[in-house]
């Protein structure tokens, strides 16, 4: 149990994992915005090709990431399944309402793609970026939403924890089960309702757990005088390289790309 | 460093609208004061305010009345707050939940970080820390994957990366496995002897043995304050405080009673020996007619009818019987992270039995006793209940969880239902009793826990800690099981209701003939209660005999980091001085009676001591 962790990085410390995580996180945004606002072949050509090449540079294996579609399988699936259906233009197959179009196999094919696309893309961030990266990314780069109030610091120190107390909570949910498992609880047969009312002797110790978990907490972050964001310096303090600088140029050269594209083909 | 003076709290209850509907004092008018370098342990049971009195130290608690200063500082006004949390440095008792980042370093670096240290110093202090507490290597790595030891010294480092004054320790060893709790007793001896104040909130008595001062706390007031030799040969009074002393210092005082000439400071096993081995000597010579050649016989004879025997139990008809053979369990089986938790391991135990289970952490003590009421399948080996594989096809897990009760450590933590009652209730019903049957038992196993009548309708989460374990428990006992097996059903518990504990689970034993079967870290509770013994080390069950025969291969035991009790360990150096005791004494009561006749005094049942006292007045 304590083997689980959130994401999945995959260590192999390639030039993409030594990045700045605001650097990616800037590039998986700009990336997805590609996606959508460019449905021309040509634009998702070049994403594609800009997808296979980042995942080259970064060493996780092509197979290992695709692994991540079991996941999405059958949003894949029902999207393709529509747009196959559903898409007007030249009937070549009619099942009765219905009708397979020549655009329909198109916008079908089209939609998988992108799709996949989608999905490889915003995996390899947490491929490359270790959780806490995320957060401390995340917390740096949206430092400018501060000045409209929204609570950047927080937000990032309530993910952190929940990050670092998952795995905890996962293993304190296997010793409850057991615990009431020796008492003779049944966690496995019965019904759909059944089953919820029989997660009672689970839930309620584990909320209780985590709350009393919280306490502690609190308690331990205030004797070691947190006090929120204000004036807080840090171990690892997020500074851009040359790399950095020269990713950041490159992302915007590929953003121009399919804006052009976009525009004029 | 610290001073309180005439410090007053009291924890108070609200309304719905934010008045105080209630108050509970917990201290009364304490004064304390800690000089700059020293290291004070501060004792007391549950709910004395030992707490209470740390969490003032750090301004997370600010005194009703009185002052309490820190480094000179008054902890009240807003502006001294971070100065005083930084000079007084607080590690609480969970390892898990005081650990706010997801990597050592960068929770070490948390407090530095908070008081906005620059990014250099941050780094020279994280590595000047986590070196004080010899973690270095581990400061890339997750917290999830330390040890409970490991943990406690990576908060203890980022105390330390604050560069406090003192540090206030909360219980950090009463979740600690004894190796564990070495380790953090010898990072307390090395900052303490680099200058560092300590104050050690602890139940153990090998911690605060170690300090430069005791203070005894109770019901808000302390009670006690001197050196540990001055406390802790007070051995009633300390009793009466619901704490431990020291075995040496009991064994002194016992024998003291009992008429034996010994010096009134006797703390260590060392120093016990000594004074004994010269009593010894001295009564040799002054009664020189003394049987010293009836006296090994004597002995031994005392020794085999001695205190860790308990009545025989009730003998059933049909005994049960619960058979491991060749149990092997694999995590992550035939892959590169294989782990063997449990090596062909074949044990039978039947009914009304008293066996103890010990083993250091990560030894397969849980993994054993899970396989024993089925909760987990075996890689391979069988598991026989009364003769029949628990594993064949259509065998009720469930019947068999009513027969082979197992209460996990901290037993309270799975607490659920609205009221005690209800909740103990929960166990029967799943056996598919009626709603007054299963009351029935539950009150009834209510009762053998000794929680009174009044509490059973209280809701569980309101009861104090030694009472929630016993409700607990109860929620086990109610179905009535034939075996009970309990994981450190005493872990956090205060020395009385460690004690209440272990003798309710006895008459238990005695009167109903319960098999328990009792995993604990404590030699002193295997001696004092168990008859047979089972000693896990690396997955495999390395000893299985009666607890005087285990316990009589100290240097075996020694070498998989388990121990002996300290009465044979005085035994031990007893014999190195040439008083003729038996090696395998285990209690305080048997060690007293064969000093006693090594003394050449008559040692006979309770009336010696009633005579010792008459001849005395």
């Amino acid at each position: 149990m304590k083997e689980i962790t959130l994401g999945q990085y995959y260590p192999s410390g390639s030039l993409i994992h030594r990045l700045d995580p605001r650097v990616k996180l800037l590039a998986t945004l700009i990336y997805i915005v590609t996606l959508f606002i460019c449905p021309k072949w040509q634009g998702v050509f070049i994403s594609a090709l800009w997808l296979v090449t980042i995942i080259r540079i970064s060493k996780v294996p092509f197979l290992y990431m695709a692994r991540q579609l079991k996941v999405v399988i059958v949003v894949l699936i029902i999207a393709s399944v529509f747009n196959l259906f559903l898409t007007d233009g030249e009937a070549l197959v009619q099942l009765g309402r219905f009708s397979i179009t020549k655009e329909g196999i198109w916008q079908a094919f089209f939609i998988a793609v992108r799709l996949i696309m989608l999905v490889m893309g915003t995996s390899l961030l947490t491929f490359t970026s270790t959780p806490n990266e995320l957060t401390d990314g995340m917390e740096t780069g949206l430092r400018f939403l501060k000045k409209i109030r929204v609570p950047v610091h927080e937000v990032a120190m309530m993910m952190s924890i929940a990050l670092r107390f998952i795995p905890i909570l996962v293993e304190e949910a296997d010793k409850i089960m057991k615990a009431q498992k020796a008492r003779g609880a049944d966690f496995e047969t019965g019904n759909i309702f059944r089953k919820a009312k029989n997660l009672i002797p689970l839930l309620v110790p584990l909320f209780v757990a985590s709350f009393r978990r919280a306490d502690d907490l609190a308690l331990a972050m205030d004797a070691r005088c947190y006090h929120g964001g204000e004036g807080r310096t840090k171990l690892h303090p997020l500074v851009y390289t040359r790399a950095d600088k020269i990713a950041y140029v490159i992302l915007f050269a590929y953003l121009a790309v399919i804006i052009l594209i976009r525009i004029f083909l | 460093m610290i001073r309180g003076e005439h410090i007053r709290y009291s924890y108070k209850e609200y309304d719905d609208e934010g008045r105080v509907s209630g108050s509970f004092p917990a201290l009364r008018n304490v004064n304390v004061r800690v000089t700059p370098g020293e290291f004070v342990a501060i004792l007391g049971p549950n709910g004395s305010g030992k707490s209470t009195l740390a969490r003032h130290m750090n301004a997370l608690l600010l005194p009703d009345e009185g002052t309490m200063y820190v480094g000179g500082l008054d902890t009240r006004p807003a502006e001294n707050l971070l100065e005083v949390r930084r000079t007084a440095g607080m590690v609480f008792q969970n390892p898990d939940n005081q650990i706010v980042a997801g990597i050592v370093e960068e929770d070490v670096a948390f407090g530095p970080e908070n008081l906005g240290v620059p990014t250099e110093e941050i780094r020279e202090r994280v590595d000047r820390s986590l070196e004080a507490v010899s973690m270095t290597e581990f400061r890339e790595k997750s917290p999830n994957r330390l040890s409970g030891g490991q943990k406690q010294r990576v908060a203890i480092a980022g105390v330390l990366a604050m560069k406090p004054g003192c540090i206030v320790m909360d219980e950090p060893t009463a979740m600690l496995d004894p190796a564990g709790r070495k380790e953090i007793l010898a990072t307390i001896r090395q900052l303490h002897a680099e200058g560092i104040s300590i104050i050690l909130i602890t139940h153990h008595m090998e911690e605060a043995l170690a300090a430069d001062r005791v203070i005894v706390v109770s019901e808000g007031r302390i009670v006690m304050d001197g050196t540990p030799a001055e406390v802790f040969t007070q051995v009633d009074r300390v009793k009466e405080l619901r704490l431990d002393v020291p075995p040496a210092a009991e064994l002194a005082h016992e024998l003291r009673l009992a008429g034996a000439a010994l010096p009134e400071r006797v703390l260590t096993n060392e120093a016990a020996a000594e004074a004994l081995a010269s009593a010894v000597k001295a009564s040799k010579g002054s009664s020189a007619e003394s049987p010293a050649a009836e006296a090994p016989a004597a002995a031994n004879a005392a020794a085999a009818a001695g205190a860790a025997e308990t009545a025989e139990a009730p003998q059933p008809d049909h005994k049960k019987t619960l058979r491991a053979e060749h149990l092997t369990f694999k995590y992550h089986p035939d892959t590169p992270m294989e782990t063997v938790a449990l090596d062909d391991v074949s044990v039978e135990i039947g009914e009304g039995e008293f066996v103890g289970i010990i083993g250091h952490t990560g030894s397969g003590k849980s993994t054993l006793i899970q396989h024993l009421n089925g909760l987990i399948r075996p890689t391979s080996g069988d598991l026989l209940f009364c003769g029949e594989s628990i594993y064949q096809k259509g065998y009720s897990l469930k019947d068999l969880r009513g027969q082979v009760g197992l209460v996990f450590q901290y037993p309270e933590h799975q607490l659920f239902m609205e009221t005690v009652l209800e909740d103990v209730c929960f166990g029967p019903k799943n056996l598919g009793l009626s709603d007054e049957e299963a009351e029935a038992r539950a009150r009834e196993a209510l009762a053998a826990v000794g929680m009174a009548e009044e509490t059973f309708d209280r809701s569980p989460f309101d009861l104090s800690g030694g009472q929630k374990r016993r409700a607990a428990i109860a929620g086990v006992l109610a179905m009535q099981p034939s075996f009970l097996i309990l994981d450190e059903p005493t872990a956090g518990l205060d020395p009385a209701g460690r004690d209440e504990i272990l003798h309710e689970l006895r008459r238990l034993h005695d009167e109903k003939g319960t098999t328990i079967i009792l995993v604990s870290h404590s030699m002193e509770d295997m001696a004092e209660y168990t008859k047979r013994l089972l000693v896990m080390d690396h997955g495999k069950l390395v000893f299985d005999a009666n607890t005087r025969e285990v316990f009589s291969h100290r240097a075996e035991l020694e070498a998989i980091g388990l121990a002996v009790p300290e009465v044979t360990v005085i035994a031990e150096l007893l014999r190195e001085r040439g008083v003729d005791v038996p090696a395998d004494l285990l209690t305080v009561p048997e060690a007293k009676d064969a000093v006693l006749r090594a003394m050449g005094m008559d040692p006979a049942p309770d009336g010696a001591v009633m005579d010792g006292k008459e001849a005395g007045l």
